[in-house]
């Protein structure tokens, strides 16, 4: 049973866009606080959040903007990932907190300095 | 706090309400039965919950959304065969629905029960939210009654259509989230017209899953599904009433 899983697993891997590494950006969570509160991403690329509960308490990161919802429980990481993202700001919060823990993802088109 | 616990209550049972209603008025479960039901699909939410810490580290943080796209896939497949009046497929689908929401409000509640002042919103917000979804629980059983006794069996098919569909649409944002699917930015805003968090973005989303801004991907996934789910009970409808004429 195990092996199979396992080997579903793989699968799964195999078959995902996983191989293309995502930009990683860091996001704390502390005192049913967010930070940073606003995080700045390039357009058009699809991202790597780790979020990292500090908390003594539960957390759901929540974003109607992004179509995600993940529980973070204490003292533990979390993985999200998001994108591709047209440039914009896409706010999110704490549902358990939802009046101090918010932020924003603000996306910016990235002109290339060489170009 | 109190606003808070309201919102979550409402958010994380009502769901549940609708699909035990949906499933209750098609298969027809007796008190008892619904009491078992519901019962077990507490036990199990918190079973889940105690391991849900645990697993969400499983598969490089990708643990817990695995098991919620498997438990969307039950709900959606055990309503279908719901429709073909099995009591122990809607018994999964009730079961399995309130260890998708129920356990979010239990971590909710578990979390914060210890925190300084907190145990008396968190009682009456819950307490309010309970009572909210009963009100609206009360009103929708008389709706669907209303609707069977008019239009038969098949309303009741197309509702449960499209609410369990709705359940597909968290699994692509799921697998989107943990980047095993690759999904197309937002095709459509439609927040202008119903935003997701309003008083009826909220039932709607409940109802039938509404997304202010869905992607191209779901629309088509919401569209295929919901035309297999109700193809599928119109074939079972048929094959009864062949049976029923034989």
């Amino acid at each position: 049973m195990y092996k199979n899983l396992s080997r579903g697993y793989l699968l799964l891997l195999l078959l995902s866009p996983l191989n293309v590494k995502s930009e990683e950006f860091i996001l704390i969570l502390k005192d049913h606080l967010f930070y940073p509160s606003e995080i700045y991403v390039p357009a058009n690329k699809k991202l790597k959040l780790l979020i990292e509960n500090q908390d003594s308490t539960p957390e759901e990161f929540d974003s109607f903007d992004l179509n995600r919802e993940k529980v973070l429980y204490p003292a533990r990481q979390s993985v999200i990932y998001i994108g591709p993202l047209s440039p914009g700001r896409y706010e999110f919060f704490g549902e358990f907190s939802p009046n101090t823990a918010r932020g924003v993802v603000i996306a910016t088109e990235v002109t290339n300095a060489d170009n | 706090m109190l606003i808070t616990s309201l919102l979550m209550s409402i958010n994380q049972l009502l769901p549940v309400v609708i699909l035990c209603l949906l499933l209750n008025g098609l298969v027809d479960l007796t008190r008892k039965q619904l009491l078992v039901i519901l019962g077990s699909g507490i036990v199990c939410s918190f079973a889940y919950v105690q391991s849900a810490a645990i697993v969400s580290q499983l598969f490089e943080h990708r643990g817990l959304e695995f098991t919620q796209i498997m438990v969307c896939c039950i709900i959606f497949i055990a309503s279908l065969l719901a429709c073909n009046q099995q009591k122990w497929a809607a018994s999964v689908a009730i079961i399995s629905a309130m260890v998708l929401y129920l356990s979010h409000y239990i971590i909710y509640i578990v979390g914060f029960w210890q925190a300084k002042e907190a145990a008396e919103p968190l009682l009456i917000g819950t307490l309010l939210g309970v009572g909210i979804c009963f009100s609206f629980g009360t009103l929708f059983y008389f709706l669907l009654e209303t609707l069977k006794t008019h239009f038969g069996d098949n309303s009741l098919h197309i509702l449960l259509a499209s609410n369990a569909t709705a359940k597909l649409l968290i699994v692509i944002d799921l697998a989107s989230q943990i980047d095993v699917l690759d999904i197309t930015t937002r095709y459509v805003d439609w927040r202008g017209f119903i935003a997701e968090n309003s008083e009826l973005g909220r039932v709607l989303k409940a109802l039938m899953g509404y997304e202010a801004t869905p992607s191209l991907t779901a629309l088509w996934v919401y569209t295929a599904a919901f035309s297999v789910f109700v193809l599928v009970c119109l074939l079972i409808g048929k094959k009864s009433q062949f049976k029923e004429t034989l």
